[in-house]
């Protein structure tokens, strides 16, 4: 069996730097971070390697070319192979374009079940891998906490949907979506690998293997465009001004009792 | 006259009919046709709302055949725009949808704007931290949109024509849903609460002490993002982008600065009450009432007050 998980590599929310000229997302540079919900789905596959070794576990992900070495991290984890497709000419891609490239080169590989996350913290639209189950043919089911019973051709596949668990009973292949709800727990390196070398399990490719039109990626080939970003402002209003003491939460009381919240 | 096609998500009946709300804010109601896609078989939350009624007995999940229905809908009417909530359903269905019928879409919308005559899509990005105007380049628009952020019935009735239809490529659907279990640990769903106590940074050693003033006011708690990434409440009563969008008429906020992304989950709250140390933090720009001061303080001193004065 082969499982392909496909990650992203995020600027943390936190400390993300934009282009507000351009209006695109600085990735070079900057601290990159495994996405939460596609770490659940390396976890599940190592905990399926853990139980069936001969189980052959890909990584794909799509970004500037210093996310390889994040990638190699990924690779010391007894991950078998780790492709980074890595091209200037698709910086800027929206997700109809980069679903558009990721299931070009998954269409060149065997494979059993893609397993990713299903949102990203930067864009978090979630299209991506719907889009590329659309691409490929494949069912594809989000927010996936756990998988069980699995057999050669069919898994249970359980489903977070807020007030309840789903499960679904599917058949291979098809597209699973972690969710960072999932309390699947991607491993730690293994001291004696944090320097294993693993640079022959590790491709990069670009557009000179993957051979797109120009005008057919990056921000050329998107649908949607960014016309502009901006920092929302808010109107400042009249307000009470108090100070946490005795007379003040007295005058909250009576603001709420006047209010009719506090009967 | 322009034509929309919204899917009616069963599942999300509000915000299904939000989606007619944001047809409105694009099209004026006289020059707008709007069909319903309904998977459920119940039409009553539907009638006169739309004008047609396009009842069709897939099951919810069957992505593939409800992407493939929508492609021959769109062969037959030419849709100016395609809607879906930004439900569990339409979050899937929706980016299928584009790559099939090859058009751009826009996630989880939360404002329409017309500006010089062009119509901007506008949604946060990076957790809420700017927000972004976007396009779509091609004739038919598509958009999910986000819960509890448009209106419901914008448009006076209208009398609805009630088709069923069927999805004609049909294709075996693999998968099947074989249990659905509530879950044990049920919390109140925000977004209908009238009154929300809500935590933020400034209360986090002390965050479950705030249930106790929520109960005082019959109201429910619900926390910021920081608080729920420092694992002291769950996600379910996240406020904010990549939490809930939450209306209540009461929402007391305690130590919370208020970040773009907390203040982009507050829509059409009557009252705001910020308790903060810095008379600064983002969100007392928009509070009625500020109160400068250590959260859990003031927690303290509110639930002694009303107990003194209940008792007395």
């Amino acid at each position: 069996m082969k499982l392909i998980c496909l990650v992203k590599f995020v600027p943390d929310v936190d400390n993300f730097k934009y282009d507000f000229e351009k209006n695109v997302l600085i990735r070079e540079n900057t601290d990159l971070v495994l996405n939460p919900d596609d770490a659940k789905a390396i976890a599940f596959a190592l905990k399926m390697k853990a139980l069936n070794p001969e189980i052959i576990v890909e990584i794909l992900s799509m970004g500037p070319k210093n996310v390889a070495a994040k990638l190699e991290d990924l690779l010391r984890l007894k991950i078998d192979k780790a492709t980074l497709i890595s091209d200037s000419m698709y910086v800027g891609s929206d997700t109809y374009v980069t679903s558009q490239i990721l299931a070009k080169h998954i269409n060149s590989l065997e494979y059993d079940c893609i397993l990713t996350g299903t949102h990203s913290l930067d864009g978090d639209t979630a299209h991506v891998p719907s889009q590329i189950a659309e691409l490929l043919s494949l069912v594809q089911l989000s927010n996936v906490v756990e998988v069980n019973h699995f057999s050669q051709k069919r898994f249970n596949v359980c489903v977070d949907s807020e007030n309840f668990i789903e499960t679904y009973e599917v058949s291979l292949p098809i597209v699973l979506s972690f969710s960072k709800e999932s309390k699947l727990k991607l491993p730690y390196i293994k001291f004696e690998d944090i320097d294993r070398d693993v640079q022959d399990k590790l491709h990069v490719i670009d557009n000179t293997i993957l051979n797109f039109d120009k005008k057919n990626v990056g921000l050329e080939g998107s649908l949607t465009k960014v016309m502009r970003s901006f920092v929302k402002q808010f109107t400042k209003k009249e307000k009470l001004i108090i100070q946490c003491d005795e007379e003040g939460v007295s005058s909250v009381y009576r603001f709420l009792k006047h209010l009719g919240y506090i009967k | 006259m322009k034509r929309v096609l919204i899917y009616f998500d069963h599942e999300q009946i509000e915000n299904s009919l939000e989606l007619i709300g944001v047809a409105a804010r694009i099209y004026p109601q006289d020059e707008c046709i709007i069909d319903a896609l309904n998977t459920s078989n119940k039409n009553e939350d539907l009638v006169d709302k739309v004008n047609t009624i396009m009842n069709c007995t897939l099951d919810a999940y069957d992505y593939i055949n409800i992407t493939t229905l929508i492609k021959e809908l769109h062969a037959k009417y030419h849709y100016q725009c395609i809607l879906f909530p930004s439900s569990k359903h339409g979050r899937i269905i929706a980016p299928r949808v584009a790559m099939r019928l090859h058009l751009g879409l826009v996630a989880d919308i939360t404002d329409i704007q017309i500006n010089n005559g062009k119509l901007e899509i506008i949604r946060p990005a990076y957790g809420g931290k700017i927000m972004a105007s976007i396009e779509c380049i091609k004739d038919t628009l598509m958009m999910s949109v986000r819960q509890n952020v448009f209106k419901v019935n914008a448009y006076p009735i209208r009398t609805s024509k009630i088709e069923n239809i069927e999805v004609m490529d049909y294709r075996p659907n693999p998968i099947k849903l074989v249990s659905k279990v509530e879950k044990k640990d049920l919390v109140q769903d925000i977004r209908q609460s009238e009154i929300l106590v809500s935590g933020g940074y400034g209360i986090v050693e002390n965050f479950n002490q705030i249930y106790e003033l929520a109960g005082l006011l019959n109201a429910h708690v619900s926390a910021s993002r920081k608080i729920v990434d420092h694992g002291v409440a769950s996600r379910k009563i996240q406020v904010g982008q990549s939490g809930k969008t939450v209306s209540p008429k009461l929402y007391i906020a305690l130590g919370i600065s208020g970040s773009t992304q907390h203040i982009e989950g507050l829509r059409n709250i009557e009252t705001i009450i910020s308790v903060n140390t810095s008379e600064y933090a983002p969100l007392n720009s928009i509070a009625d009432v500020v109160v400068l001061g250590d959260a859990l303080d003031f927690t303290h001193r509110l639930i002694d007050k009303i107990n003194k004065e209940r008792k007395g």
